[in-house]
This record gives C-alpha cells, structure tokens and sequence, in this order.
C-alpha cells in the first residue's frame, strides 16, 4: 500500500446515501427495548420500573386531559419547524 | 336615527375622495407628499433600516413566511377552543403558571391570531409582490415593508395576549396591539401607495382591489367615528363587516384573481365580473362575519356596545348585505371559470394554491347566503339561530379566507423566493388535512350547536352527552388544519434553502409525455397540451372517412 493511500484511510468519511434497510435497526431497537420493558415486569411483577416509575408522578394532574396529545403533537410540529430552519440555515 | 345609512353615506364619499386624489394627485404638493412619504418609510428610521435587506421580494418573502407560522399558532388556539367546549376544564393544570384560558377566550385569541397575524400578513405578502407588477414597477420601499412585518407580528402577539386578558397591569393591551397594528398598517399603506404612483399605465382590477382593500380600512374606521355611530352597538358591527368587507375580502378577490389567471396562464374570465367586485365590495355590507361588533369595540378601546336595531337600520343592512350576493357571485364565478379557462388546465392542476383556490371559491357562495340569515336573524329582537353564529364565521375564515390568502401565497412563493416548494405531494397533503379538518370539523361542530340549540327551545336542562361528543369528534377533525399548517410551514422552510431553483428544469408529477398526438379532429393548442402533449410531442393527423369500418388487417 502505497503511502498516499495510509492517509487517507485515517480520515473520517461521512456517506451520503442512507440505505433503504437502516430503518429496519431503529425499528429492532425498539421492539427489543419494548420486549425488555415487558419482560422487566414478568420477571419482577408488582415492582415498578426504576426512574420511569419516579418521574411519572410528577405529570400527574398535568396531562389529565386528551387535549395534550394533541398539544404535544402541535409542539412536536413546532420544534420540527425550528429545527428545520436551524438546519438549513446552516447546512452547506 | 339612521346609523348604518349615515356610516356608510360618509364611507362611499371618503372612499371616492380618496379614488380622486390616487388618480389626480395632490396638485402642488404631490412631489413634497412623495418626498416626505419616502423620508418617513427608510431615512426617519435611522440605522434600523439596515436590519433587513432589501432585495426584490424580501418584504413578501417575509410577510408569507411569518403568515404561515401565525396560521399553526391560529388553528392550534381554536382547536383549544373547540375541545374546550365541551371539556371546559382540559387545560386547568396551567392555572398553576397563571394562565386559565376558557373556551371563549381561545376562539377569541385565534380568531385574532388567524385574521390579523394568518390572513393579513398573507394578504399583504401576497398584495406587496402583486401590485407592483400590476403598476409596472418596484416596490417603494422593500427594506421598510420587511422591516413592520416584525412589528405587525408583535402587534398580533399582543391582540392574542389582549383575548385573554384585555386589562394587564390596568392597561388596555388589546387597544395597545391595535395602535402597534395601526403604524404598522399604516406604513404599508404609505408603501403601497408611493408604489402605485410610479405605475406606468393603467392599473388592472386585480390591483385596484388590493389597494382599497388596504385604504378602506382606516377610511371606513374614520367613517364610523365621524358619522357619530363608533360607540353604539350597530356602528360597531357596521365596523367589523365594513373592515371585513374590504381589507379581508376585497383584498383576498384581488389576490385571488390575480393568482386564478397566473397560476393557469387562462386570461381572468370577466372584466366586468372583476369590476362588479371592486365596486360591490365597497358599495354593499359583507354578511360574513361577527353577529356583533366585538372585536371593532375592543380594538378601538371602546365599551362594547349591545346591538339594538332600529327598523330603519334593519331595512338599509338587510338591503345592503343582500346586494352584496352580486360582487361574492361574481368573485366566485370569475376564479372558477379563470382556472378552468376555455376548456381545461394547461398547467398541472395539482400545482400548490390552486387547490386552495380552488375550495375558497367553491366555498363564497354556501356560506355567504348562510351567513347573510344568520345576520339577519341577528337584528331580530329575539334572535334564534345565534347558536351558529360562531362556527359559521369560523367557517368563513378557514374555508374563504384561509385558502384564498393561503392558495395565492403558495402559488406566488416561487416567484417570490426564487425557488419553489419543498415537495409538491407535501403541499397537496398538506391541502387535504387543512381543507378536511376545517370542513369536516366545523360541519360536526354546528351539527353539535343544533343540537344544543334545540335543547334551549325545548327548554331541556341536562346537556346532551351526544352534543358532547359531537364536539370533542369537531375538534378532533379541525385538528386536521393544525397539522396542515405544520407540514405548510415545513414545505415552505425547506423550499427556501433546497427547494429547485425557478430558473432550473422541474419535473412534474405527470409521467405522461406522449411522443405522438394522433389529432382526429380540429381541436385547440390547449386541449393538446391539456392532453399531456409537450413542445416536442409530434402532432400526427388521423385520415378521416365517411366510408363504413371495417376489420383491422393483420
């Protein structure tokens, strides 16, 4: 191998296209987290999930209504807005 | 005494003075007015001119984006305020952080939040780019009309504050909104005016309607207090129609049927249709709108006055609105047949705004006969369809008001900007959720309102659970327009940085390009091209015979 070539396997390359199947890690990742989430409560019933079950409570009397669903939704979309003027603003 | 005869009797004649003095000038001291008018808009602002640019299109650029944005705060308040109607009590977790919003006060907030900050600042995005093309022109002033779309927006954020609590700290803050809005509206003016004295040749219809929709309104406020009437109830609904009557509608038919011809490359259908409106939106009162004058009341400062009619009143308005069927008429005849033209599109219907258009037109007439016996019965002394009065102007804004502006915005963004949307499937998704949960939603919720209405006539006291539910179903559907006005928003962001450049060839959601065009007959190079043919497609003439058909050989 020549020299040259040594140098430019030390760099960083960051691909372009994203394949079509990447999808399908993120989709096994949260099926497996859903699945630990539900073993977790066979394998210790009657015992509450550790942190989660801490900060729940403190929501409660907060989103006691379905209109935050839909409010969330409203803030997602509005977070997607900004993030998207952000990243286009200073994307190349 | 005869309130609405006398407001508007000072209206028509301010109205035509100001016609006047737009076609004959102000003798000697035009050139001064011309002068100071320009001091006022870029140099008496000092080094906060400079904020913005002033790049050919940057103030309509900036008022169509920040009208988009208001357009999801506006659909997302009254869909609060729908839910809330049947669950006054969804949001009371926030009286913890001061704020209690009720039903009334949410629909109240965004009908500010969609008519001032979503309609308006589209109407005037859309109005800035238009008439100085109709004029042959530039822009007077484009740093300054970027520079109060700002402060418009602020002033909108106030009035949205103000629906809530009109009184913080004892002061009037929708009065303080509605003076932030007053200079704001009034720099726009000046603009535009300085801009239609350059014109070089006659201004078109289209053009006309922009530039009074903007004078009426100061003119017909100023109307109202000189004829005496600003603190009765009467010239306070006169008020809000005659604003809604001329800046809403006229200059949303000016928009419109610029949009319905360049969106098409169709000729508008009828000079004179389009001069009916011109003339019949200043001369007649809009039906749509408020049963009451509300909002004109709390915009001036003023106490809200309780609407009693006179039988002479009664006989002018119900006169009047009823003249005014002939300019919605031929509003909604002229941007249908325009966009249809002699026989079918040339461009691809499917083009982002014309959709909308397409829906605000459809929508005029239904909705401006419902709203012209809602006001009527309104004047009656025990009144009974008030019940719908509320969702029925909601209607008008979401179905009307809401795709016109927004359907000649959309279409005017390429040129605008210099690049087009985003994605054109987005855009006529975005339609359908906007389109489908305004119709749908408000449809369910007066359904719901019937409802209520027949239980106070038969004097049942339980509430109707199906009314409820009916509700909670409307609001959940209006829902839709939210989403809409997010995935608008997003389109149109990611339009300005990626979107394709205007000049660069675009593929169009078409596949269809035949290569050969067999022409069985004489027919039109719009028909072809309506055909899918394009510029390279051959034209190939078919043989025609009287002779008697016969198997095809092998």
């Amino acid at each position: 191998m020549s020299e040259g070539n040594s140098e430019a396997v030390g760099e960083f390359l960051q691909g372009e296209k994203e394949p079509a199947s990447s999808w399908i890690i993120l989709a096994l990742g949260l099926v497996t987290a859903l699945s630990l989430l539900v073993l977790h409560s066979i394998l210790y019933p009657g015992r509450e999930l550790p942190v989660i079950s801490e900060i729940l409570p403190v929501f409660e009397g907060v989103f006691d209504s379905g209109i935050w669903f839909f409010i969330l939704g409203v803030m997602l979309g509005a977070f997607a807005i900004i993030a998207t003027m952000l990243t286009e603003a200073t994307s190349e | 005494m005869d309130d609405v005869l006398t407001s508007m009797a000072v209206f028509w004649a301010l109205m035509l003075l100001t016609y006047f003095l737009m076609q004959n000038g102000l003798s000697i001291f035009n050139d001064v007015a011309k002068s100071m008018g320009m001091f006022m808009l870029e140099k008496a602002l000092g080094p906060g001119i400079d904020l913005v640019e002033g790049r050919p299109g940057s103030a309509s650029k900036a008022w169509i984006m920040q009208g988009l944005l208001w357009l999801l705060a506006a659909s997302t308040l009254t869909f609060e305020g729908l839910w809330m109607m049947h669950d006054p009590l969804a949001l009371h977790s926030l009286s913890a952080w001061g704020y209690s919003p009720t039903s009334g006060s949410l629909l109240y907030a965004g009908n500010y939040a969609v008519l001032y900050g979503g309609i308006g600042m589209l109407l005037i995005g859309a109005g800035l780019h238009i008439l100085p093309r109709l004029a042959r022109t530039e822009l007077a002033s484009e740093k300054n009309a970027a520079l109060v779309s700002f402060l418009w927006t602020i002033s909108v954020l106030v009035l949205v504050i103000g629906a809530h609590d009109s009184e913080v700290l004892g002061i009037n803050i929708i009065f303080m909104g509605t003076v932030m809005h007053v200079v704001a509206f009034l720099a726009i003016i000046t603009n535009q005016l300085l801009t239609v004295s350059k014109r070089q040749g006659a201004l078109a219809i289209p053009g006309w309607l922009i530039i009074f929709g903007l004078l009426a309104d100061p003119v017909a406020t100023v109307a109202i207090f000189v004829s005496g009437s600003v603190e009765t109830g009467v010239g306070q609904w006169l008020l809000g129609h005659m604003v809604g009557g001329t800046f809403f509608f006229a200059s949303a038919a000016g928009i419109a049927l610029y949009a319905s011809s360049s969106s098409t490359g169709n000729p508008l259908w009828s000079k004179s249709l389009a001069a009916a409106v011109l003339v019949g939106s200043i001369a007649t009162i809009n039906p749509m709108g408020e049963i009451d004058g509300r909002m004109a009341a709390d915009m001036l400062g003023l106490n809200f006055g309780e609407l009693h009619v006179t039988s002479e009143d009664n006989l002018v308005a119900a006169f009047l609105m009823a003249l005014a069927t002939i300019p919605i008429m031929a509003l909604a005849a002229n941007v249908l047949i325009t966009l249809r033209g002699g026989d079918a599109f040339v461009e691809n219907a499917d083009s982002a705004g014309i959709p909308e258009l397409n829906l605000g037109a459809s929508m005029l007439l239904p909705l401006a006969i419902g709203s012209l016996f809602i006001q009527s019965d309104a004047f009656a002394a025990t009144p009974e369809f008030s019940g719908l009065a509320g969702t029925l102007m909601l209607m008008g804004i979401w179905l009307i008001l809401v795709p016109f502006s927004l359907g000649a915005a959309l279409h005017l963004f390429p040129t605008v900007t210099g690049r087009h949307l985003l994605s054109r499937n987005r855009a006529r998704w975005a339609f359908w959720m906007m389109a489908g949960g305004a119709f749908l939603g408000l449809t369910v919720t007066m359904m719901a309102d019937m409802i209520d209405m027949a239980l106070i006539e038969a004097t049942v006291e339980d509430p109707s659970s199906l009314s409820g539910d009916l509700r909670v179903v409307g609001a959940v559907l209006f829902y839709g327009t939210a989403v809409g006005a997010v995935m608008h928003s997003l389109n149109a962001v990611s339009g300005l940085f990626r979107g394709a450049r205007v000049d660069s060839v675009r593929d169009t959601s078409s596949s269809i390009s035949p290569e050969s065009y067999s022409l069985a007959s004489p027919t039109s190079v719009r028909r072809i091209l309506a055909g899918g043919a394009n510029l390279d497609t051959t034209v190939v003439p078919v043989g025609e015979s009287d002779d008697a058909g016969s198997a095809t050989e092998l």
